[in-house]
């Protein structure tokens, strides 16, 4: 129990953040292609990619290897053969809709009209095709299909299958309350149990019905019949309510009957609480797990230091973190994410000696420290000071045997160092950079940089960081 | 008699200015050569030729094997001691004792060359109470 709630105590807020905002873009994917082929494929590749890291785990390589190829390949070819579904669904919603609500069917199709007609068509013994497609995408399964995109009436619907048009010997696609496609030739069934008074109407009816989760109505130019083709069943329907029902059974607009908004209901929450669960599991996995190490020489920060005051010398220069985390976060973490920080605000001139605490470093979220070495850090601080130095020559390199260098000055001949009061007290001279002599004969001016040594000098603001060097050559007695 | 008066007198005199001294203005013996020891002048040279400096300069090749450090001193009062102190990058490397004798006096020093000589050098000269009369710097060089 007190494990627990030491446990509880470690969760931050952003952790809690975390697995929500995961959980419910989860939840979203799921409400917004549930029921698509996409999904199925999207659980498949879910398995495999659990089975690839059982296989890691279990130390199959080449089934591990095999099994990421296929889930990375199969990530691409989601996107290639499904991206007319995937379209689909993104394009039929706003904005508001992706990221709420529950159902995405905001064009209810007129079933009542749709009936009302085929029902007046069946009398007059005028056949027609109509097909309403489901949550799948028929493009692959429908052919050619003259684009109609008109909104559905009576007029409309008896014009398109008059015997006269020449777009009549076909099916009509109804999506919302539009007919898109007319003329569209459908796939045949090849079954043989079929009523020999069946015709290629029918069995087209039954072919694109097999194919996909269409619904598919067929008025038999013959007899006069209305028919429904639904999955790998044709039925005949006697009743205008009848077709009414299954039709709005299909496209969703029926009435929702109590068990059924319960049962949906029951898979929402059910969905949203695998969500939940699900990315709860990842983030476990992902941030709680302690058990890969990593050592990392990490440069110390001293930050805040008082002004008028300078860092002399220190006692290290980096220091060695053990780090510990689950093994996708440790193999992540790179020195730049973790950060030693020590404050100097408090320091006084001297020697101040500071404890390294998981206070002073910054780790990146799910990494826990494990050991710090060395745990103190010495800091020698003193008082920053200005100092007038006089400058000399860095000669190098030789002159011709005949030669002999008389004399040469600089212009500044001083120059102004701002620095610790200690090292400015250690030191004397400022040089120049190396000066070659080689290349040098009779009278000239050159330009040469100032070194300063330790880097912490700092050359005081108003002195130049170069000198102009006159020199004369003469030759030797 | 008059003698007996003539060292009393004489004792008195000592024993005044013996009481008086400490209120006196002292006058430092460096600060007196001080003002009146005159540098006039001061290089560094490759040799000393005839008593003069010969080949005047300041980059010298160790293959030279020698620096020279020469002063002249147009004023000399007394008797006096300077140092010739040699550095090499900051670093104290020679101290050396030299004597001055009135009324004018040139001295010198010198190091030997060698490669781990090579760098910026200079020579501060300085009078027996580390007064710095003058600093010459120069370079050794391959």
């Amino acid at each position: 129990m007190e494990n627990f709630l030491l446990f509880i105590s470690t969760i931050r807020w952003q952790d809690v953040v975390d697995i929500c905002v995961n959980s419910y873009i989860l939840f979203r994917f799921y409400v917004l292609f549930r029921g698509t082929n996409v999904f199925r494929v999207l659980i498949g590749m879910t398995v495999l990619w659990f089975l690839q890291r059982i296989a890691v785990s279990l130390g199959l390589i080449v089934t591990s290897w095999v099994v990421q190829g296929i889930v990375a390949v199969g990530a691409i070819i989601i996107i290639v053969v499904f991206r007319n579904e995937i379209r689909r669904v993104l394009q039929a919603k706003n904005f508001k809709s992706i990221l709420w609500g529950l159902s995405y069917k905001t064009v209810t199709t007129p079933t009542e009209i749709i009936t009302e007609t085929v029902f007046q068509m069946a009398d007059r013994k005028c056949g027609a095709l109509i097909v309403f497609p489901g949550k799948e995408d028929l493009s692959g399964v429908v052919q050619g299909g003259t684009p109609w995109k008109g909104l559905i009436t009576k007029e409309m619907i008896a014009s398109i299958f008059w015997p006269d048009n020449p777009v009549h010997d076909g099916a009509a696609i109804v999506q919302g309350d539009q007919i898109t496609f007319v003329s569209a030739i459908l796939p045949l069934s090849e079954r043989e149990d079929l009523p020999s008074h069946y015709g290629t109407r029918h069995r087209a009816a039954l072919g694109l019905a097999e194919a996909s989760d269409a619904l598919v109505i067929v008025v038999s130019e013959e007899r006069g019949d209305v028919l429904v083709a639904k999955g790998n069943r044709l039925r005949e329907i006697k009743l205008k309510k009848t077709l009414e029902n299954n039709l709005q059974e299909h496209l969703g607009t029926a009435a929702v009957e109590k068990s059924a908004a319960r049962k949906e209901g029951l898979e929402i929450a059910t969905a949203a609480m695998l969500s939940i669960l699900f990315i709860t599991g990842i983030w476990f996995s992902v941030s709680r797990g302690q058990d890969t190490l990593v050592s990392l020489d990490i440069p110390v920060d001293y930050i805040n230091r008082t002004a008028g005051t300078e860092i002399v010398d220190t006692s290290v220069k980096t220091v060695s973190l053990v780090l510990s985390g689950s093994g996708a976060l440790v193999k992540s973490v790179t020195p730049d994410q973790v950060g030693v920080r020590l404050d100097l605000n408090k320091t006084s001139v001297g020697r101040n000696t500071f404890t390294i605490t998981s206070d002073n470093i910054s780790l990146p979220p799910g990494i826990v420290l494990r050991e710090v070495t060395p745990s103190e850090v010495d800091v020698l601080i003193d008082e920053t000071r200005k100092k007038e130095f006089p400058v000399q020559i860095d000669w190098v390199g030789r002159l011709a045997a005949n030669l002999i260098l008389v004399d040469a000055v600089t212009d500044p001949p001083t120059v102004t160092i701002a620095g610790s009061k200690r090292i400015l007290e250690e030191i004397a001279t400022i040089y120049t950079e190396k000066v070659l002599l080689d290349e040098l004969s009779g009278k000239g001016e050159l330009t040469a940089n100032l070194v300063l040594s330790p880097a912490s000098l700092k050359i005081a603001s108003g002195s130049k960081d170069k000198v102009t060097i006159q020199y004369l050559i003469r030759e030797r007695e | 008699m008059r003698n007996r008066y003539f060292y009393i007198c004489l004792v008195c005199v000592v024993v005044y200015l013996f009481l008086l001294q400490p209120l006196l203005p002292v006058k430092h013996v460096g600060d007196a050569h001080a003002a009146q020891l005159e540098l006039f002048q001061a290089l560094m040279a490759e040799d000393i030729f005839s008593n003069a400096p010969r080949n005047p300069t300041t980059a010298f090749s160790v293959k030279q094997k020698k620096a020279v450090c020469f002063t002249s001193f147009n004023q000399v009062p007394q008797k006096l001691i300077i140092y010739h102190n040699w550095y090499h990058r900051d670093v104290p490397s020679a101290k050396i004792r030299l004597t001055l004798k009135p009324p004018r006096w040139s001295t010198y020093s010198s190091i030997e060359l060698n490669k781990t000589d090579i760098g910026p050098w200079r020579v501060e000269i300085t009078d027996e109470t580390g007064n710095v009369l003058e600093v010459l710097r120069f370079s050794v060089t391959e």
